[in-house]
């Protein structure tokens, strides 16, 4: 993270190719997430807002947290301030399902996860992407979606047991 | 947290996870041109504004300067003046508004 400090800190001076080195290290996990939330459907155009949001804001950054977890949390508002996913619950993300597949250290486990995350809601969805998908803690997750850390830890526990009562995962 | 609760997160967490892929080269272009245009308009719109508070000043100072003269003598500037003195600020006005707007000097 060292060297997201340093980009960073050259991107807030203008500095557009540290800013491009930025966006390349974190457009995976900001575009996954994305296209998690929105479930595929104009994820990338919601990531390009981010991504031009975050040089706009590049001076507001202070190396609290991570500049990934930064990102995260533009990515979040980015998210709730669009409209997009009004209308388009139908369609489906098979990319983001089979990325989030590949992952999975238990192939067995022959599950929709994409279709487990549609019965979320846009919080759980994201708490739960946030603190199993990628790795955050409870109180990161609550930094990046700007709520009680309280209230993120109601939120996960209402996720987990949506997703394992949905992906049969209980005793 | 019950042990349950952490052997679900543990699947989930399995789950989830996805491995961390090369760069989308075409994502990062796409991202580079539209933040190119972006540092253009910027560029152009605070020149845009400089502009603007330049000739904001100088229209400012023509009628000022026009309407101290009138305040001075207002009685030898209709004497020797066709026009009052704040009418013939208007028209310098016009004209420099005329030169600047005239197609050849926007190009």
């Amino acid at each position: 993270m060292d060297q997201d400090d340093e980009l960073a800190r050259r991107a807030a001076a203008g500095d557009a190719a540290a800013f491009t080195a930025l966006v390349r290290r974190h457009e995976g996990a900001v575009r996954r997430f994305l296209g998690r939330l929105v479930r595929g459907d104009g994820a990338d155009d919601l990531a390009q807002d981010v991504f031009v949001k975050a040089w706009r804001c590049a001076g507001d950054w202070r190396g609290e947290g991570s500049y990934r977890g930064w990102l995260l949390r533009i990515a979040w508002t980015v998210f709730l301030g669009s409209h997009r996913v009004k209308g388009r619950q139908a369609r489906r993300d098979q990319m983001a399902f089979e990325q989030a597949s590949a992952g999975s250290s238990d192939p067995g486990t022959t599950i929709d996860l994409s279709r487990a995350l549609a019965m979320l809601d846009q919080r759980e969805r994201a708490a739960a992407l946030l603190c199993f998908g990628e790795g955050y803690s409870h109180s990161e997750a609550a930094q990046i979606m700007e709520i009680p850390l309280g209230t993120l830890k109601t939120i996960v526990a209402r996720a987990r047991t949506a997703l394992a009562a949905h992906l049969e995962m209980g005793s | 947290m019950t042990d349950e609760d952490r052997h679900i997160d543990a699947r989930l967490v399995a789950l989830f996870t996805a491995p961390e892929l090369t760069p989308d080269e075409t994502f990062v272009a796409r991202v580079e041109r539209v933040l190119l245009a972006e540092r253009k308009i910027a560029r152009a719109r605070q020149a845009a504004w400089r502009r603007f508070g330049v000739e904001s000043l100088a229209s400012a100072s023509i009628v000022t300067t026009f309407y101290l003269l009138w305040r001075l003598s207002p009685e030898l500037a209709l004497d020797t003046m066709p026009i009052a003195p704040a009418a013939a600020a208007v028209l310098v006005l016009f004209l420099w508004f005329g030169v600047e707007l005239r197609p050849a000097a926007r190009s």
